[in-house]
C-alpha cells in the first residue's frame, strides 16, 4: 500500500503546489486587506448592507464579518468549499476511473497488490494532498498574523480548515463513488460537482427560507462551520461529516473489491440518451 | 487439482449484461508448457485470461492457477504470475526505468534489476526514453520487460507480440522459451497462428466462448486435411479414386493433374495410385491458419 499511496501522492504533485501556493497567496493578501477595510468600516458596512439579505446569504450569512471569525468566513470560508470542491471532486472521480478507462488498472491489478490496498493507498494519497493544499492555507493566515490586530493563536486559525478538510474528503469520497458506480469519470465529476454546488444553493438559502430547512438538514454543507469555528471547533457536526466519509468511502471501497474492472467499455453502461 | 496443472477451468461462464463471452469453459494447462490458446477478436480470450487475474468475476465455474483460487487469492496469484495485457497502458508521465521501478517496487522491490537490464538491452529497450515519445512497439517492450523481470513461475500473454517488427517478435518469442526452460509455464493468447505453431506445445482452439478443440500443436496440424497434388503418366478414371474413403477430388480436368483433398490416413490412396504411372505425388500439410480456419467454417 506504502508504494501506492508514494506513487499517487507524487502524481498529485503539481495539483498541491498549484492549489496550495494559490490559496496561500489569496490567504495573506485576505489578512493585509483587514486593517483598510476596518480603518473604512463605515463606509463597509454600508456596503455590506446594501448587498441585501439574500446575497449575504451565501457569504456567511448572520456573522459579524468585522470580527476575526466573520471575517474569516465572509472572505473565504464561506464559500471556499465550492472552489476547493472542485478539486476534491475532480481528484475523487479520477483516483481509480481515470487509469481504469486509460487501461492501466488492468495491469496494475495484476501485480501482487490488493485491490483493498490499491483502494485505501490512492484514497489516503487523497486525503494527504488536501491536507496538504489546507496546509499551506492555514500557513499564509499565519503569515498574515501579524499584520492584524488579533487575539488569535495559530492552532485557533487551523480549526476552520480542520472542518472545511472534512467537507473536502466526503466530496471527494462522494466522487469516488459516483466514479464506480456510473459509466465513466466524467459524468462522475459532473454529478459530484452539480451536487456540490446544489448544496452550496440550498444551505445559503435556508439560512433565510425556512421551507429549506429540512432539505439543508441532511446535506454535508450544513456541519460545515466555516471562519466559526476559529471561536472553537464543534465535534458533532466534524464528526458527522467525517463520519459521513468513512461510509461513503467504505461502501466505495467494497463495490471496488467486487466489481469487474473493466477495459475498452466491458461491463460498462450508458446514460440513457448519451451517445 | 494435480500438481502437475498450472492452470484450471471448470465450467467458466462469463457473460457482460446480455453478451455470453464465455459459455462453460473447461481448459487444463500443465506445468511448464507453451499453451498457445487462439480464437479471433471477441472469442473469450481476454475474457479467459482476465478471470484468471481476478480482473473480473466470472458468473460460475471454478478456476485454479498454480494451486490457488484467483478469487480468494488473488495476490497469491499475481505474486507468482506475469502478465502482459492485451491493450497496454502505461504511465506517460514516467520514462521506461522508472516504470519499471514502479512495478518493481510493487512487488516489494525482489527483482535482479540487472536481468531487467538485460531483457532492455535485448529488446532494444531505450529506458530512458519518456514513456510518452516511444512507439507502439516501444511500449510493448516494456510491456513484455515488466511481465518478465521478476522470472514469473507463469506467464499470461495476451498477444504478446502485437506490434513490434518481425526481428523483435522472433526476440520475444525466444525470451518466452527461455523463460519455459527454466520452468515457467506459459500461457498466451494470439491471433498470429504461425507464432502459436512455431512455440506453442500445445494449442486450445475458442470458439464463441466455448473451447472447440486442444491438442499438440503438431497432431492437430498432422490430424486434419492434407492436400495431395498428383501427375500421372496418362489419364486415370477418377471414379477410382473418388471410391476412397476420405478422398475427394478437388480437381481433375485433364485426368492427369489431380489435386485431391485427404482426410485421415494416406495408405489407401497411395496403395490405389501406386497402379498407374505417377510422374508427381506432392503432399502439403495444412497449416494451424488453415485448421483453425476449418474449425471457425464448420
Amino acid at each position: 500500500m506504502l508504494a501506492i499511496f508514494a506513487y499517487t501522492l507524487k502524481r498529485l504533485r503539481s495539483q498541491i503546489l498549484g492549489w496550495g501556493i494559490s490559496f496561500g497567496l489569496i490567504t495573506v493578501y485576505l489578512m493585509a486587506i483587514y486593517n483598510p477595510m476596518i480603518e473604512q468600516q463605515a463606509e463597509v458596512v454600508a456596503l455590506f448592507n446594501a448587498y441585501g439579505e439574500v446575497m449575504l446569504a451565501f457569504f456567511g450569512g448572520g456573522l459579524d464579518f468585522l470580527s476575526p471569525a466573520g471575517y474569516l468566513d465572509f472572505a473565504l470560508f464561506s464559500y471556499v468549499p465550492v472552489i476547493a470542491g472542485i478539486f476534491a471532486v475532480l481528484i475523487g472521480s479520477g483516483l481509480l476511473a481515470t487509469d481504469e478507462e486509460k487501461g492501466r488498472l488492468d495491469l496494475l491489478l495484476a501485480y501482487p497488490v490488493s485491490r483493498s490496498a490499491i483502494f485505501w493507498g490512492r484514497f489516503l494519497a487523497f486525503a494527504a494532498a488536501t491536507v496538504a493544499i489546507l496546509a499551506c492555507t492555514w500557513l499564509g493566515f499565519v503569515a498574515g498574523l501579524p499584520l492584524v490586530d488579533w487575539d488569535v493563536s495559530v492552532l485557533a486559525l487551523a480549526l476552520p480548515h480542520l472542518s472545511l478538510l472534512a467537507v473536502l474528503l466526503l466530496f471527494g469520497a462522494i466522487a469516488l463513488l459516483l466514479s464506480l458506480l456510473l459509466p465513466s469519470r466524467t459524468v462522475a465529476a459532473s454529478v459530484a460537482g452539480g451536487l456540490l454546488v446544489a448544496n452550496y444553493l440550498i444551505t445559503s438559502l435556508a439560512r433565510i427560507n425556512e421551507l429549506l430547512k429540512p432539505l439543508d438538514a441532511v446535506l454535508p454543507l450544513k456541519y460545515y462551520q466555516g471562519g466559526s469555528a476559529l471561536d472553537g471547533l464543534n465535534i458533532l457536526p466534524f464528526a458527522v461529516l467525517l463520519g459521513a466519509t468513512v461510509l461513503l468511502a467504505a461502501l466505495a471501497w467494497l463495490l471496488f473489491t467486487r466489481r469487474d474492472i473493466r477495459v475498452s467499455g466491458e461491463g460498462s453502461w450508458k446514460v440513457p440518451f448519451s451517445r | 487439482m494435480s500438481i502437475d496443472l498450472a492452470i484450471t477451468i471448470h465450467g467458466l461462464t462469463k457473460s457482460y449484461g446480455r453478451v455470453l463471452a464465455l459459455r462453460g469453459l473447461d481448459l487444463e494447462v500443465q506445468r511448464g508448457e507453451i499453451f498457445g490458446f487462439l480464437g479471433p477478436n471477441g472469442a473469450g480470450k481476454t475474457t479467459t485470461i482476465r478471470c484468471l487475474l481476478d480482473m473480473i468475476r466470472p458468473d460460475s465455474g471454478t478456476l485454479r492457477v498454480l494451486g490457488f483460487d484467483p478469487q480468494a487469492d488473488p495476490v497469491a496469484v499475481h505474486a507468482r504470475a506475469g502478465y502482459l495485457p492485451g491493450e497496454l497502458a502505461l504511465e506517460d508521465n514516467l520514462n521506461a526505468e522508472q516504470q519499471l521501478r514502479y512495478f518493481a517496487a510493487l512487488r516489494g522491490n525482489r527483482l535482479d534489476w540487472e536481468y531487467v537490464r538485460r531483457l532492455a538491452a535485448r529488446l532494444e529497450l531505450d529506458l530512458k526514453r519518456p514513456i510518452k515519445n516511444l512507439s507502439k512497439g516501444n511500449k510493448q517492450k516494456v510491456g513484455v520487460v515488466q511481465a518478465l523481470m521478476h522470472q514469473p513461475e507463469l506467464l499470461l500473454l495476451d498477444e504478446p507480440t502485437a506490434g513490434l517488427d518481425p526481428l523483435l517478435q522472433q526476440e520475444t518469442l525466444r525470451l518466452v522459451q527461455e523463460a519455459r526452460q527454466q520452468g515457467a509455464t506459459i500461457f498466451f493468447s494470439s491471433h498470429i497462428l504461425s507464432e502459436v505453431q512455431e512455440i506453442a506445445d500445445r494449442v486450445g482452439i475458442i470458439r464463441q466462448g466455448a473451447l472447440v478443440e486442444v491438442a499438440e500443436t503438431q497432431t492437430l496440424v498432422h490430424r486434419a486435411l492434407r492436400r495431395v497434388r498428383l501427375r500421372l503418366r496418362e489419364p486415370l478414371a477418377t471414379a477410382a479414386l473418388a471410391a476412397i474413403p476420405g478422398v475427394t477430388i478437388l480437381s481433375a480436368s485433364d485426368g492427369v493433374s489431380l489435386v485431391l483433398q485427404v482426410e485421415g490416413e494416406m495408405d489407401a490412396l497411395i496403395k490405389a495410385v501406386a497402379q498407374f504411372p505417377v510422374v508427381e505425388f506432392e503432399t502439403e500439410r495444412p497449416s494451424l491458419e488453415e485448421v483453425f480456419l476449418a474449425y471457425y467454417a464448420a
